[in-house]
């Protein structure tokens, strides 16, 4: 119970923070709005992680490079403000708006920018660090709390905790798998609690959280392609005869491949719905909470008594959206677990239950 | 679109990270914690089935003690219907013993009131023939006192006896 209060506490606290932060950047003299580039510099990753109340001032984060004359390791602080690093006979910098790498490490050679073969911990790999440690940290919690008391029930948060795991152990992977649930299991939970404290620290907005994570395509491809791995590396034999020689008329196999075709296509947008359904449904919280406090700015330019009003309407809306990005938080960790079981479950088919099927639906017929 | 271009970097440290993530609950946590949730869930069914069994044989042994219990009211009934036979059989048998023993009883009064009546009566007898004779005695003193009489009534009781014989 502490927790969440803490966790709304941060959350209520960055919502009356924001217009500070905003006013302070005004009189720094980035006196012009401009919504498209704060929408993107916060749903996007970074070289340092922002403190709350100054927006100039970050958290370094090391940044490793492989530059044409080998690796390179050195802290984002040296390269914040358009500051260029030369290290050994290399120079770094970050490219600048008009460039094609915008805001990301680039090498100097010869005048020109050149992206390295970049590895740098940044905001985002920093914020699933956090969001490992935060994990086995439960999971370690909840197995040492196991071993010293057996099965008797925990209370409060592991009690909570064993809850989450009962309820998609037991309603989710043990419904859809079956007796292959233990096999499964091990993956699927590691999925879901990832990606559910994953969502939950997108939310907080301030350190440790507020590293868009789960909102980011190259997470959510990561994960899709982990559970695509698992489907096809687990998969029976029936699934491949499935999808190489499916059971349909002979012309629509041969000479031309269109079932085969189909199928095989058909294995690929699944890793593909799952990672655009996890990260559109993430980042699109996020931008409806960042584009309702920026009405604030919009309206305040043009008026202070409309930027007065729309504060406390943003403020409502966005405190609002934020308690359904908890709820969605839970749902969309909940879906992709749910999705990635039923996508191993059908390549765990086997010959004799589909031909049970069949048998059935022609009785009935 | 920066949003929707991955980022190798990301990427590569996304796929490290879940692979220690997956590696350390894979080794240490799972099993113990999923062994646990199972052996739980096995125990609460068998907590179920026992509670159901025990909840079977608790109505069956309810069942058994209220046939009992009929069968011992029943059993209660027929000894009291015996007793009560019983009593009443004891109480006529102690009557007509008590009649038979009264009769005895009266009936060896009676032979004893018979005697004593024959006692008395022998004994009435007896004193009443002893009056007659003291009576006759003397009368027989008084009239026999001339002679003329006395020979006159041997004369006739010798008449007597021989008119008998």
């Amino acid at each position: 119970m502490n927790k969440i209060l803490i966790i709304f506490t941060a959350i209520f606290a960055c919502l009356f923070s924001a217009p500070e932060i905003k006013a302070a950047e005004d009189s720094h003299g980035e006196s012009k709005l401009d919504p498209k580039e704060i929408i993107f510099e916060h749903l996007g990753d970074g070289y340092g992680w922002e403190v709350p109340f100054n927006h100039h001032k970050r958290i370094p984060l090391p940044v490793i490079v492989f530059g044409s004359d080998g690796l390179h390791i050195f802290s984002s602080s040296r390269i914040t403000d358009g500051q260029e690093y030369v290290d050994g006979k290399t120079t770094f910098k970050l490219a600048g708006k008009d460039s094609d790498f915008k805001g990301k490490v680039v090498e100097i050679v010869d005048g020109k920018e050149l992206r390295p073969f970049d590895i740098s911990i940044t905001k985002n790999v920093c914020g699933i660090f956090i969001a490992v440690i935060i994990v086995v940290g439960l999971m370690l919690w909840l197995r040492s709390y196991v071993n010293k008391h057996g099965y008797k029930a925990p209370r409060k948060g592991l009690g909570f905790l064993e809850l989450l795991i009962d309820f998609i152990y037991g309603s989710v992977i043990k419904s859809t798998l079956g007796a292959k649930s233990r096999k499964f299991a091990p993956y699927l939970l590691t999925v879901f609690f990832f990606i559910f404290i994953m969502n939950l620290l997108g939310l907080i907005v301030i350190f440790p959280g507020g590293a868009n994570l789960t909102g980011n395509i190259a997470v959510t491809l990561v994960l899709a392609v982990l559970t695509f791995i698992v489907t096809n590396l687990f998969a029976t034999r029936h699934y491949w005869k499935e999808i190489f020689w499916p059971e349909v008329p002979l012309w629509l196999k041969f000479p031309l491949p269109i079932m085969p075709a189909i199928e095989i296509f058909g294995m690929f947008t699944k890793p593909a719905a799952l990672t655009v359904r996890l990260f559109a449904n993430m980042m699109g919280g996020h931008m409806i909470v960042i584009v309702l406090t920026l009405l604030i700015f919009i309206f305040a330019a043009v008026s202070p008594v409309a930027g007065g009003a729309t504060t406390v309407v943003s403020v409502l809306f966005s405190i609002f959206m934020l308690l359904i990005d908890v709820l969605v938080s839970f749902i969309q960790a909940y879906v992709f677990t749910m999705l990635s079981t039923i996508f191993i479950s059908l390549a765990q088919v086997e010959e004799e239950h589909l031909k049970e099927e069949h048998d059935h639906q022609l009785q009935t017929k | 679109m920066e949003l929707f271009t991955p980022d190798f970097g990301l990427i590569f440290w996304m796929f490290v990270a879940f692979a220690v993530l997956f590696f350390i609950l894979w080794k240490f946590a799972w099993p113990v914690i999923l062994k646990n949730v199972d052996s739980r869930a096995d125990l609460i069914d068998k907590g179920v089935e026992y509670a159901q069994n025990a909840k079977q044989q608790l109505d069956s042994a309810r069942q058994q003690a209220e046939e009992y219990v009929a069968e011992a009211r029943r059993q209660q009934a027929e000894m009291l219907r015996d007793a009560d036979r019983i009593k009443t059989q004891i109480i006529e048998e102690a009557r007509s013993a008590a009649q038979v023993e009264a009769q005895k009883v009266m009936d060896s009064a009676k032979v004893q009131i018979q005697q004593q009546q024959k006692e008395a009566e022998q004994q009435f007898r007896n004193q009443v023939s002893e009056f007659a004779l003291d009576i006759a005695e003397k009368v027989v003193k008084n009239q026999m006192s001339d002679k003329q009489a006395q020979t006159k009534l041997v004369n006739t009781l010798l008449d007597e006896i021989e008119s008998k014989n």
